[in-house]
């Protein structure tokens, strides 16, 4: 158990910058998922927290205390390796056991036997103890490199992309499992992953991270539905979000927005408070942001619907993605797998102007969401959250 | 368990500076090697000594010495028998070196085609007369050529020729020597270049296969690019092995027939011991020395051009295999 | 098509079948007249009634297992002290990034090329000056040319074979680097760094030129003692070849033993076998 703070941590690797600046601060206990694209520094900082590098500038804290000087061995943190690191010439169980055989966190060989068997039957490879890392499938491994981890009581548990080489099936079960484990963990885990759907249903608090450096950090609800600029949001939702041009437009007081073709204008909902924060900004010109599971369509001329025709259709499990070619745009939309569709047919789409993102189209940033919904759940999670 | 591992503090951090890597670790790596360069530099020092005393007209049998500094080398260079020697050196690297590269190429090439019970176990035989110290191979084949109860002779005998010469002639002691090298240190080009071969990645020639390529192109076009690196490791080694071998040449004939075989290092020790002109016999093996280096140095060169070279066809290979 | 393949499966095999016969028939037919007597030498090729006269002759007759010795000595222990050396110096070049680390590298590898005359002449001169002239451990120093580099380059390609996470992992387990190295490195290395030492040991022991050179009476290798069996004006040929087969046979069964390996080592870890 133990807060982490990470104080303008900046990591060189001679010309190469590999983190920027870095600040962040998790909380004791915390599930705190670390989500990027490749690349873009999380196992370096995981490895600048662990102690197997030192950043160039700044400092790392366990609890208050500095810990650059501090040797990994004596952090007290459980790793898991993204490539398992598992030690090719020992059994499982060894392998397991481990951290518990080593001169600073030494146990009897009774409590020894005890823990790998609860975290071996905990993970399901129990009946694998004494074969070899060679004898093993990678999903199998994967959970050693896991139990490794799960056998200490360390002060914060870091994970690099553990589920990354296992097949879809496995990875979703691990995930359940996981989160599970999770709850009775007591223990601080910083998580690094590249899929999103791992972050967002893992995390209590997700840190977006991209060329080394932090971009925003929020709950899941946060980064989906205010996401801090185009990137995040892009990042963020599968399928990915649709960006489109857009711009201020003023009739009679009422305010519009006019986007995808000349004349075609979406009336701002008033209530949501969306027109003072787009007025308050002075800028005119936006990239609004829609979700395509908020996009409807139909295939028959409707009002105030604008016309595109079908581009793709394509399944992706249990739900299908429809791209219209809207003008000069492709939108993304959900549709169900059975839908009955030809190439170029004609479509209506209904953009969900009640449920936009709005950025602005010069600097890409956050300018407000018209989703009174969201708006209304986020402030309620501060609430409960009392004064930060 | 709440957070109580004190951490012990590395030696040699600076008090106040927690960004530094604390010295001694960064000494670390010299502190490591530091024995491993003791013992091999403090043998090294006869390099410059070497080239302190080819300034000299050290000996044995004087006392005392004095600088004559080039003498020795302008004597050297305008000596016949140093050119001899020069001619010596270069003849029998040669020969050596092409007719144990070809051969070794050949049978590997062999090796790596066929799959037998037999292969397998030639390819763990023909490597003892590699381990075979070659001055031993040395007195096995002057066992063998023997006159009087050599095999050879006896072979040869069948067929009418009668007290073949071997290493007694001039003219067929080179021949003999080249062929001892070639005995002992062919299965040396054989086991790198099969070692390559068998490296190989399978996908281009499948589909040079599907391709309809015939073997010959198959073998220019991406057996031998591919095996290049190795081919020059080979050639590598054994140019610069040859050029100063002694063993061999010394345990055959000490340099005769005559001169026949007094190369740059058999010379260098005549004139250094049995002569005993220190002095003189020293700029004979720093010309060696230098000769063997440049070789290696353009050797070298085409080894790395030829690495990136297969690399880059493995990587592409390797990129089609995946999609 | 298929007679074909059997020809040319048959012309490969022949030939194959030709180079073992030139690779191993000489040293077959050393040992064959390892057995012969003298009187038998000259009129008998392939039969004949073997004896153990000529092993008696110079295994027990002579200083022969003197010259055995003095070679097991030189080689093992300089074999021993280039991997104590050897090993340390090969991890640092594998994993730790310095200034002029391959300059530093390549020139132990040069110590390799560099021609034994060159070495052994000013030597002699140095040796006999501080008393190291005819003695173990200046034969096992000067050895140490040929045995260190090997082993450096070899162990360091095993090295940089091992993924650098897993001494990761060791230290956030609790060991500190050199409890790492130790319990975790060496293991992982152990194949490589015995076959890789052997053959430093078949080298060592095959050496010619420094202990003609450097040594002589009271410390004489096999290889320089052989010669003496073949210099001398006899016409024991069988004692020739029993001293020939001895000094051949250690190498030869180690051989054997590391036949994995060889290609790393005989290339110091150029080509990966």
């Amino acid at each position: 158990m133990a807060k982490i703070e990470v104080v303008n941590v900046t990591k060189r690797f001679g010309k190469f910058t590999a983190l920027k600046n870095i600040n962040l601060e998790i909380k004791d206990n915390e599930f705190f998922v670390l989500f990027g694209p490749a690349g873009a520094g999380k196992t370096t900082l995981l490895n600048n927290v662990a102690g197997i590098q030192i950043p160039e500038e700044g400092l790392i804290r366990f609890n208050g205390e500095i810990m650059n000087r501090i040797d990994p061995a004596h952090r007290n943190v459980a790793m898991v390796f993204e490539n398992y690191a598992l030690y090719p010439n020992l059994t499982v169980y060894e392998n397991i056991a481990s951290p518990l055989r080593s001169p600073l966190y030494k146990k009897d060989n009774a409590t020894i036997n005890r823990e790998v068997h609860r975290v071996a039957e905990l993970l399901r490879i129990d009946h694998l103890l004494e074969r070899l890392p060679s004898q093993i499938s990678n999903g199998q491994k994967q959970r050693v490199a896991i139990g490794r981890a799960l056998v200490r009581d360390p002060n914060v548990f870091l994970m690099d992309e553990p589920l990354a080489h296992l097949d879809a099936k496995l990875r979703h079960y691990m995930r359940s499992e996981l989160k599970e484990m999770q709850s009775s963990f007591n223990t601080t885990c910083i998580y690094v992953t590249h899929d999103f759907l791992e972050a967002v249903s893992l995390g209590d608090r997700i840190a977006i991270i991209n060329e080394g450096s932090i971009i925003q950090v929020g709950t899941r609800e946060e980064v989906y539905y205010t996401p801090c600029n185009e990137f995040v949001a892009a990042l963020v939702g599968e399928p990915e979000i649709n960006l489109v041009d857009g711009r201020l437009f003023v009739d009679n007081g009422k305010y519009y927005v006019e986007t995808l073709e000349k004349g075609y204008l979406l009336p701002l909902p008033e209530s949501s408070g969306i027109v003072r924060k787009l007025v308050d900004s002075e800028v005119t010109e936006y990239h609004i942001g829609f979700r395509p599971n908020n996009i409807k369509y139909t295939f028959e001329k409707k009002d105030g619907l604008i016309r595109g025709t079908v581009y793709s259709f394509e399944s992706i499990g249990n739900k299908a993605v429809l791209i219209a070619k809207v003008g000069e745009k492709y939108i993304r939309m959900i549709a169900p797998n059975d839908l009955k569709v030809k190439l170029d047919q004609a479509v209506y789409v209904e953009l969900p102007i009640h449920k936009a993102i709005f950025f602005d189209a010069q600097t890409t940033n956050f300018i407000g969401t018209s989703d009174e919904a969201a708006i209304y759940r986020l402030v309620q999670e501060q609430l409960s959250k009392g004064v930060q | 368990m709440a957070f109580n591992i004190k951490g012990k503090q590395p030696k040699g951090a600076a008090k106040n500076d927690l960004n530094t890597v604390p010295w001694l670790t960064k000494a670390r790596p010299y502190l490591i090697m530091a024995p491993s360069l003791l013992i091999t530099i403090g043998i090294l020092i006869p390099f410059g000594m070497a080239i302190f005393y080819s300034l000299t007209n050290y000996s044995f049998r004087l006392p005392n010495y004095k600088f004559i500094w080039f003498r020795n080398w302008i004597n050297m260079f305008t000596d016949k028998a140093f050119w001899h020697a020069v001619w010596v050196t270069v003849r029998f690297a040669f020969f050596a070196t092409v007719f144990e590269m070809l051969l070794g190429l050949g049978i590997a090439l062999l090796l790596g085609n066929t799959e037998n019970r037999f292969t397998k176990i030639l390819r763990v035989v023909l490597t003892f007369p590699l381990m075979v110290a070659p001055v031993i191979g040395t007195i096995i084949w002057q066992l063998m050529t023997n006159n009087a109860v050599g095999i050879l002779e006896k072979f040869l005998n069948l067929f009418g020729i009668y007290n073949f010469p071997w290493a007694a002639s001039h003219a067929t002691a080179m021949f003999t020597a080249v062929l001892i090298d070639l005995w002992v240190y062919c299965p040396f080009v054989i086991i790198l270049i099969l070692a390559g071969i068998q490296s190989l990645p399978k996908s281009p020639f499948e589909s040079a296969k599907i391709d309809g390529g015939s073997a010959w192109f198959t073998f220019r076009n991406l057996t031998l690019p591919m095996i290049k690196p190795c081919i020059y490791i080979a050639l590598l080694f054994r140019l610069m092995a040859s050029l100063q071998e002694f063993s061999i040449i010394f345990a055959l004939t000490k340099g005769g027939p005559g001169d026949t075989l007094m190369n740059l290092s058999v010379t260098a020790y005549n004139t250094g011991f049995a002569f005993q002109k220190f002095g003189s016999s020293l700029p004979y093996i720093l010309v060696l020395w230098f000769i063997v280096n440049l070789v290696a140095k353009q050797i070298v060169k085409r080894w790395m051009q030829s690495q990136k070279a297969a690399s880059g066809r493995d990587a592409a290979a390797e990129e089609g295999g995946k999609s | 098509m298929k007679r074909k393949r059997i020809v040319s499966n048959a012309v490969k095999n022949g030939l194959l079948a030709l180079y073992a016969l030139f690779a191993l028939f000489p040293l077959f037919w050393m040992v064959l007249i390892s057995f012969k007597s003298d009187a038998q030498m000259f009129n008998t090729t392939f039969i004949f009634n073997p004896t153990l006269e000529n092993y008696d002759a110079v295994l027990l007759r002579t200083d022969y297992f003197k010259y055995f010795i003095d070679s097991i000595i030189v080689s093992v222990i300089a074999v021993l002290i280039s991997v104590l050396a050897g090993v340390p110096a090969a991890y640092a070049l594998a994993r730790y990034d310095f200034k002029k680390k391959e300059n530093l590298a390549f020139t132990i590898l040069s110590f390799r090329f560099a021609p034994e005359i060159l070495v052994v002449l000013p030597l002699f001169m140095i040796y006999q000056k501080i008393g190291l002239y005819d003695t173990y451990f200046g034969l096992i120093w000067v050895y140490q040319l040929i045995t260190m580099p090997l082993l450096i380059w070899v162990i360091r390609g095993y090295f940089e074979d091992i993924s650098v996470e897993i001494e990761h992992a060791a230290q956030v387990d609790g060991y500190s680097w050199w409890q790492v190295f130790l319990k975790r490195l060496l293991p992982l290395i152990k194949p490589g760094l015995v076959s890789a030492s052997l053959l430093a040991f078949i080298f060592a022991w095959n050496n010619f030129t420094f202990p003609l050179m450097l040594s002589g009476t009271y410390v004489e290798t096999i290889t320089v003692a052989s010669l003496k069996y073949i210099a001398s004006d006899t016409v024991h040929y069988g004692q020739m070849a029993v001293a020939a087969t001895v000094s051949a046979l250690p190498a030869v069964i180690f051989a054997l033993l590391i036949q994995k390996h060889l290609v790393r080592g005989l290339s110091f870890g150029a080509v990966k076998g």
